[in-house]
């Protein structure tokens, strides 16, 4: 029978074709838009860990509860015997790098010596010269560079463009910053600008300057000591699974805290923090997820909508053929059954069609990306310029499920006007036919 | 007495039409024999397509009781009488109704299917009686190339393909010239003889008449006569 229906629905293109284009649209469509929300919206936290948060962050609690003042004499010390802990203990999917947040004057001399220009910076120290280092990658810094080098040896500085701009810095110059210790002293040291960095962040082009982590730790008097462990998940893991993490991991530490290293201060206690819990990102992120639904539904139900249309009109052209069959002795059920199935043979190929049309649209977005550049420029958002679909498992799922759903939703609906039609009329209907 | 293939006892069909009833048929009482080649004749409105409707479980009836073969319709389901014209009717209708997307093998071949029967099963009786309706050139045609004798030839292989006991056929020439119309009543007069299934016709085509055995009259819902030929092939 299947064999047959499959037949017919080939031969009469009215009943199939109608069907399978709305079916591939939508599918392809819930994918490239599935695929793109979640290309910006994990691009976007991708963007913020890799600068600034880590997917999971390791922090000592006096330090993050008041972060906003940077109070680096609540950093947290044994960064030797935690580090190693930390890969040795936690979940082996996480990499751990180890960060120092700073604040400073930059202050910019001129021929003579002399101030030509000052302003507060924030910094990232992280390291930049190990061989193995992946930071360079992490923040994509060759390529981000517009002018100079990155740093090959200890005293160097890379600093946002804009703030080159600003400041009028120039490439293998001296600039001194001014900042305080770990023990509350004034905190001085020169370093050479050895590249500017276009982040594709407003905020930190404006305003950020990286150096490496030793150089920080002796500028500004930090041994054996930083303010984060950042942590990073590979891409597939998902940001609904860092809360899954972050409780293992919360779990793991407290051996950790008991063994309490030698370097920490007496109420040192390091805390673990999700991407989630920072930057106000969690709010964002649930509200990702209801447009997400939000989208798929109306698309869910726009497809049922037309293939119920379809349905309708299918019966119409097929009103012959229903009405023969009923009359040959094929009960309504077995009827509406045929016609689903129909339409689930539709809506799977259908489907197929249009998770390969919309699997290349999101591959093809997720390597070349829309340039944003002009609509976030002036946003503090850490959003990278380029959005850039994600491909993913989950992306096909929400294509196909809406698909498959809405062309066999659709025609059931359409097709329960059979349980109405009265054999009775089949006669006369078929006389007028 | 014969047995009856069909026993209609006091059939009563009443229509609700625009807030009033409509009776379609009044107490009809008739008995339908195995091999009958008949005809229900009258004009539009006698309640000509009702009774056939209501003999192939198409409907039901107000009142009264339709019996097939001992088996009384009245007590069957939907899915019941669906079962029973799968079994036991075959139809042919006045404006053929064939699939138009399958070739006439397919559409002779779609009762078996409804009956959950294999094609490869089945495949021999359906080309046997493609070749009975002599329609083996056209096999792998489809509707639209046929003439209209040829459509309703495979309308009646169709009917016939699964040896139902009982053929309803509305109009089965209305659509048909005369030489086609000759044809196709010979045909069923033949295939009447070869598979022992009563045919039962309503028309209003005299050509019609010329063939059956047995004619029932009908008018306003009414039996009027009921007439049957004799051994010299006139009507007493």
């Amino acid at each position: 029978m299947i064999r047959w229906l499959i037949k017919g629905m080939l031969r009469d293109r009215t009943r199939s074709l109608f069907p399978f284009i709305v079916v591939t649209v939508g599918v392809a469509l819930v994918i490239v838009l599935v695929g793109f929300m979640d290309g910006v919206i994990m691009g976007m936290m991708d963007s913020t860990a890799h600068l600034d948060t880590g997917h999971l962050r390791v922090v000592n609690k006096p330090f993050y509860d008041e972060e906003h003042l940077n109070p680096m004499d609540r950093a947290l010390g044994s960064q030797k015997i935690t580090g190693d802990w930390l890969r040795a203990n936690s979940d082996p999917e996480i990499v751990w790098s180890p960060r120092i947040r700073w604040g400073a004057i930059m202050d910019v001399p001129d021929e003579r010596g002399e101030t030509r220009s000052q302003t507060p910076v924030m910094g990232i120290a992280l390291d930049l010269l190990s061989q193995d280092s992946l930071e360079l990658k992490r923040l994509n810094l060759a390529e981000s560079l517009t002018r100079g080098r990155l740093p090959n040896k200890r005293g160097e500085i890379l600093v946002g463009y804009q703030l080159a701009q600003t400041l009028a810095l120039e490439l293998n110059r001296p600039v001194t910053l001014i900042g305080q210790t770990f023990d509350g002293g004034m905190a001085t040291d020169n370093f050479t600008v050895v590249g500017f960095v276009r982040f594709g962040i407003f905020a930190m082009d404006k305003k950020m300057a990286l150096i490496d982590l030793v150089d920080a730790q002796e500028t500004f008097y930090l041994d054996d000591i930083v303010t984060d462990w950042l942590g990073y998940l590979p891409s597939y893991v998902s940001f609904r699974e860092y809360d899954r993490y972050r409780s293992r991991l919360e779990f793991q530490m407290k051996t950790l805290i008991n063994l309490h290293p030698s370097g920490w201060a007496k109420d040192d206690f390091p805390i673990v923090v999700s991407i989630l819990d920072q930057r106000n990102i969690r709010p964002i992120a649930e509200k990702f997820l209801v447009v997400r639904k939000f989208i798929i539904g109306i698309f869910l139900f726009l497809m049922v909508v037309v293939l119920w249309n379809a349905g309708i009109l299918n019966g119409i052209h097929r009103y012959g053929e229903m009405g023969i069959r009923l009359a040959m002795g094929e009960t309504h059920s077995h009827l509406l059954l045929s016609l689903v199935t129909e339409s689930f043979v539709v809506g799977l190929v259908g489907s197929v069609a249009g998770c390969v049309l919309g699997g290349a649209c999101t591959y093809a977005l997720q390597e070349i990306g829309l340039n944003m550049g002009d609509a976030f420029a002036q946003s503090g958002l850490m959003l990278s310029d380029v959005a850039r679909a994600r491909l993913s498992v989950g992306g096909f799922v929400r294509g196909v499920i809406p698909g498959l759903t809405a062309s066999v939703l659709g025609t059931f609906i359409a097709g329960l006007a059979i349980y109405k039609r009265s054999e009775a009329n089949l006669f006369r209907e078929q006389e007028a036919g | 007495m014969e047995n009856s293939l069909i026993q209609l006892n006091r059939i009563t069909k009443v229509y609700r039409m625009g807030g009033e009833d409509f009776t379609a048929l009044h107490e009809i009482n008739l008995r339908v024999e195995p091999k009958s080649f008949m005809s229900f004749v009258g004009p539009s409105g006698s309640g000509k397509t009702t009774l056939l409707n209501l003999i192939g479980g198409l409907d039901t009836p107000t009142s009264g009781d339709i019996i097939f073969c001992d088996e009384s319709l009245g007590g069957m389901s939907p899915d019941q009488r669906a079962s029973y014209r799968r079994e036991n009717i075959g139809f042919v209708f006045q404006s053929y109704n064939l699939l138009p997307v399958y070739t006439v093998y397919e559409n002779i071949l779609f009762p078996f299917l409804l009956a959950n029967l294999k094609e490869s099963d089945v495949r021999d009786r359906v080309m046997s009686i493609v070749d009975q309706v002599g329609l083996i050139p056209q096999v792998s045609k489809r509707p639209s190339e046929l003439s209209g004798g040829q459509c309703q030839r495979v309308a009646i292989a169709r009917a016939l393909v699964k040896e139902p006991r009982l053929v309803l056929a509305d109009e089965p020439t209305a659509n048909l010239d005369k030489e086609n119309s000759y044809q196709i009543l010979e045909l069923m007069l033949d295939l009447n003889k070869k598979f022992d299934a009563a045919f039962v016709f309503s028309t209003h085509d005299e050509k019609v008449t010329k063939f059956v055995r047995r004619e029932i009259g009908l008018e306003d819902g009414y039996v009027r006569w009921d007439k049957r030929r004799n051994g010299d092939g006139d009507f007493e």
